[in-house]
């Protein structure tokens, strides 16, 4: 009988003993846990950082293939200055240059991979830019834009040679180029 | 009779364009050729005229004994056609023709370097007295 009693005592004790252990361990890993974080950092911590980080990540990516894909295609920007009294020659450079784009550059004028602008230099509106490709009178400009660089060609003596009289001459001569360029 | 004749006209077609191109001092060294169309825009006119004044201005004596030659022709006048095509000058153009004992050795097409540069005029007059050095060497 005696064995009986101390063995329930002892199971007791053990119950008991084990009861306080675990109801005390417990609430101190949560006090630690919430001095060292609130509750609304961890939720952060195991929630909003993989969702923040795999946007970012796809946002960059995204960003990453637009711009290498921008910055794969080379932009033509072409330039056709004149003063306000042109003569038949300058007139000649713009006609042919229309002609050149709208016969072989249509879709690439469509897509905007080619900007073509006229512009007079006698405009204030256009001083910086007339500026830049030093264009004081009539003068054609073409610039292939890649990854940042530009390179750019002067046609404005080829124009003033071929356009008037020889139209289909400087025609080729641009379109050579401008072919080169979109490589 | 037909083939003689026939190399008679070729032989005087071509004697007329040589004389007409190769008139030509031993001395002369250089070709200074300016074309131009009849309607004429500012820049073309300041090219011919800045030509001129550097080429009066520095190659005074050379122009003189015609150890450089300069002339100007309209590309739209009949008589130019065939000095045109050989230049494929059919707007305003801007050549020097290197000669040695008479005989053309190089043609330089400086148009684009021309309109490029007219507008700063000692930029441009500084690149053709350079080339014009160049080909009386």
């Amino acid at each position: 009988m005696k064995i009986i009693k101390k063995i329930k005592f002892t199971t007791l004790v053990i119950i008991v003993s084990i009861c306080i252990t675990s109801c005390n361990s417990t609430p101190n890993s949560l006090e630690s846990n919430l001095q060292s974080d609130s509750i609304p950092s961890i939720i952060d911590t195991l929630t909003a950082p993989i969702s923040i980080t795999d946007n970012t990540n796809i946002e960059n990516t995204e960003n990453t293939t637009a711009s290498i894909k921008k910055e794969e295609i080379p932009k033509i920007l072409i330039y056709n200055f004149h003063v306000t009294n042109r003569c038949a020659s300058c007139i000649a450079i713009e006609n042919a240059t229309k002609k050149t784009l709208d016969t072989y550059f249509k879709s690439e004028l469509d897509k905007g991979i080619i900007k073509f602008s006229i512009l007079s230099v006698d405009d204030d509106a256009n001083a910086k830019i007339a500026e830049k490709y030093q264009a004081f009178g009539s003068a054609l400009f073409v610039t292939r834009v890649f990854k940042g660089k530009e390179t750019t060609s002067d046609f404005t003596g080829d124009g003033f040679k071929y356009a008037k009289n020889k139209e289909e001459k400087f025609i080729e001569i641009l379109k050579n180029q401008i072919t080169e360029y979109l490589k | 009779m037909k083939k003689i004749l026939f190399i008679l006209f070729l032989a005087l077609t071509n004697c007329t364009l040589f004389a007409q191109t190769q008139n030509l001092n031993k001395k002369t060294k250089l070709l200074v050729y300016y074309f131009h169309i009849t309607d004429r825009c500012n820049t073309c006119r300041s090219i011919e005229a800045v030509t001129t004044k550097v080429l009066n201005e520095n190659y005074k004596n050379e122009l003189d004994s015609e150890i450089i030659v300069f002339k100007t022709f309209n590309v739209e006048y009949p008589e130019n056609k065939y000095i045109c095509e050989k230049y494929q000058a059919y707007g305003a153009t801007l050549a020097l023709t290197k000669i040695e004992f008479g005989a053309e050795v190089k043609i330089d097409d400086l148009t684009n370097f021309a309109f490029s540069k007219i507008h700063t005029e000692e930029i441009f007059t500084k690149g053709l007295m350079d080339k014009i050095n160049e080909y009386l060497k």
